[in-house]
């Protein structure tokens, strides 16, 4: 057995080696073993060999060479290259089990890589069901469709991409009917949909062709005549599903599983010096599967002074996180003006949380240009109510409430179907986003915030 | 690709030019010498042993000699190997060298004794 082995060690070293002394160093294993019986003398063999292996089997390969097996017949003459040939040696069948198995587990590892970047987009779908993102075709999730009208049947767009005036007739009139339908403003519905019967007869849209150009162009006409800026037409170069189908059961398992991964993406829970709360928060992650960890966060952040919440890489999410969180800030239920949903029982934060001291403390929200949706949510609601300082740069402005209707193959459109009340401004942050209350670069907004707690925390 | 060096010589190697100074021996029989001319110390796998014999080989410091059996080891056939005068030169080289780095420490006081 332990020649077996042996012989088996032999095989890493270079065949020529093995072809030349293979024989003769098995027979010097069998040789020791046959003198060297006993537990220590075999164990003090082994430990030999071992070292032996590792001593001498770099040196092998190092000056390994490739035996000439063949010259050119022709006399060599100075200055004139010559060709020798050197041995070839069939590959043994164990190296090309080696290779075999390599290439597999390297095709395996990139068949594994495509597969998970494929899971996260569905992840980052599924993330943004209900607050979609920017207007692209990748991030329309919009459940809430409804029956589509006649232009729907017929595709809007050319083989090469291009629009022609019947197909934009198309798209208008689909608009229009739309807005009638569902527009929660029936007045401004007349009124928008007449702008953009002007508009197309005074040749407005003429020169453009583009589907993107066209859908910005649509968008402007019916926020100009609106004063709107929930409306908005969408165009898609991909094609745009008739019955777009909710989340399956396997997207919500990879969604669950990516968010116990990532932590719920709770990135960090510190308490910083002077006692201060810091907890960095890259999205509203679902309740349902992250509550607990919504939870654990804000009781580990229970016994600080002051609460510094980074959303800086935070692109929004659930509604219901958004409320979940904001609990934690008041001590009475308070009302969370919120423009995706008309008013109801959900508008209002369930404060007080049991055991909650972060009620009175001073908070701080840092912002930066990609703050958006749900995080402009959290941000614009805190700031208006005056329970948080806003510390950073004017937030994305992505509030796209309004529901989703698809128009053609390459259209759709988000229309307004709900009508919350704003308690504190006309406007929200539909487009323009939310101020900060202390203007400064994303990348200083922590230090900032800083030192504007102590200051504050000084005072008291 | 580079060559296998014997400048400087490697201790495996000078071993085994002493060990093979008075008779012709087998792998095995060089191993055991080798043991035996170091107390133990110096116990030569088959890896070292025959890349150093290679090594002498191919720079002609020993030779084989025949394939015989060895009575004291049953029915196998067994590579002899011989020094040759090159090997023999090479050896006495080395030990020159060593008795010379011995002067040295001796002088030095790092080793007391007489000088060799």
């Amino acid at each position: 057995m332990s020649e077996k082995i042996y012989a088996w060690l032999l095989r890493l070293y270079p065949s020529r080696f093995r072809e030349t002394y293979g024989d003769e160093a098995l027979q010097l294993f069998r040789d020791r073993a046959r003198d060297e019986r006993g537990f220590f003398p075999q164990l003090r063999l082994w430990s030999d060999l071992i070292g032996d292996l590792a001593n001498s089997l770099p040196g092998e390969y190092l000056h390994i060479q490739p035996g000439v097996v063949g010259a050119s017949a022709q006399p060599r003459f100075a200055g004139i290259p010559s060709f020798f040939f050197v041995r070839e040696e069939l590959p043994r069948p164990g190296a090309l089990l080696f290779g075999c198995m390599m290439s597999l587990l390297t095709l395996t590892a990139i068949w594994g890589s495509l597969n998970s970047a494929g899971n996260y987009r569905a992840v980052r779908r599924l993330a943004s069901r209900q607050s979609p993102g920017p207007s692209t075709s990748t991030q329309q999730p919009l459940p809430q469709l409804r029956p589509m009208d006649a232009a729907a049947t017929m595709p809007a767009v050319t083989e090469n991409g291009k629009l022609d005036t019947a197909e934009k007739q198309r798209v208008i009139n689909g608009a229009i009917n739309n807005l009638k339908r569902h527009y929660v403003y029936p007045d401004a519905a007349q009124k928008t949909a007449e702008s953009l019967l002007v508009h197309e007869m005074n040749g407005d849209d003429d020169p453009i062709t583009d589907g993107a150009a066209f859908a910005r162009l649509l968008t402007s006409q019916m926020r100009d005549a609106s004063d709107d800026m929930h409306l908005e037409v969408v165009y898609s170069e991909a094609p745009l599903p008739e019955h777009p189908s909710g989340p399956t059961a396997e997207d919500l398992e990879r969604y669950r599983q990516a968010m116990e991964q990532g932590n719920c993406t709770f990135e960090k829970v510190e308490i910083l010096p002077h006692n201060i709360g810091y907890l960095k928060l890259n999205s509203f992650p679902d309740p349902s599967v992250c509550e607990a960890t919504a939870r654990a966060a804000m009781n580990r952040l229970n016994d600080v002074d002051a609460i510094i919440f980074d959303l800086r890489d935070n692109r929004g999410g659930e509604p219901d996180m958004v409320m979940l969180m904001a609990a934690y800030l008041f001590d009475h239920p308070e009302y969370m003006y919120n423009p995706r949903e008309n008013t109801t029982e959900r508008s209002w934060t369930r404060s007080p949380v049991p055991g909650n001291r972060l009620a009175d403390k001073p908070a701080f929200l840092l912002t930066s240009r990609s703050t958006a949706s749900g995080a402009e949510h959290f941000s614009y609601d805190l700031k208006m109510l005056k329970r948080a300082t806003l510390v950073g740069e004017t937030t994305a402005g992505a509030a796209h409430s309004g529901v989703w209707h698809r128009i053609d193959e390459h259209f759709g459109m988000g229309i307004t179907e709900t009508k919350p009340i704003n308690p504190f401004s006309k406007t929200d942050w539909a487009i323009v986003g939310v101020e900060p209350d202390v203007t400064v670069k994303a990348a200083d907004a922590l230090k900032t915030a800083q030192k504007l707690a102590v200051r504050r925390l000084q005072k008291r | 690709m580079p060559k296998r060096k014997l400048h400087p010589l490697p201790a495996a190697a000078f071993q085994i030019l002493l060990s093979l100074v008075g008779e012709d021996l087998h792998g095995y029989g060089i191993m055991r010498q080798v043991a035996a001319q170091t107390d133990g110390r110096m116990r030569l796998g088959p890896g070292t042993l025959y890349s150093s014999i290679q090594t002498l080989l191919e720079g002609k410091f020993i030779e084989e000699v025949d394939v015989r059996e060895d009575a004291n080891l049953g029915q196998e056939r067994r590579r002899y190997y011989r020094l040759t005068v090159a090997g023999r030169k090479l050896a006495r080289s080395e030990a020159e060298r060593l008795a010379g780095l011995l002067r040295v420490a001796r002088t030095k006081k790092v080793l007391r004794g007489e000088y060799v």
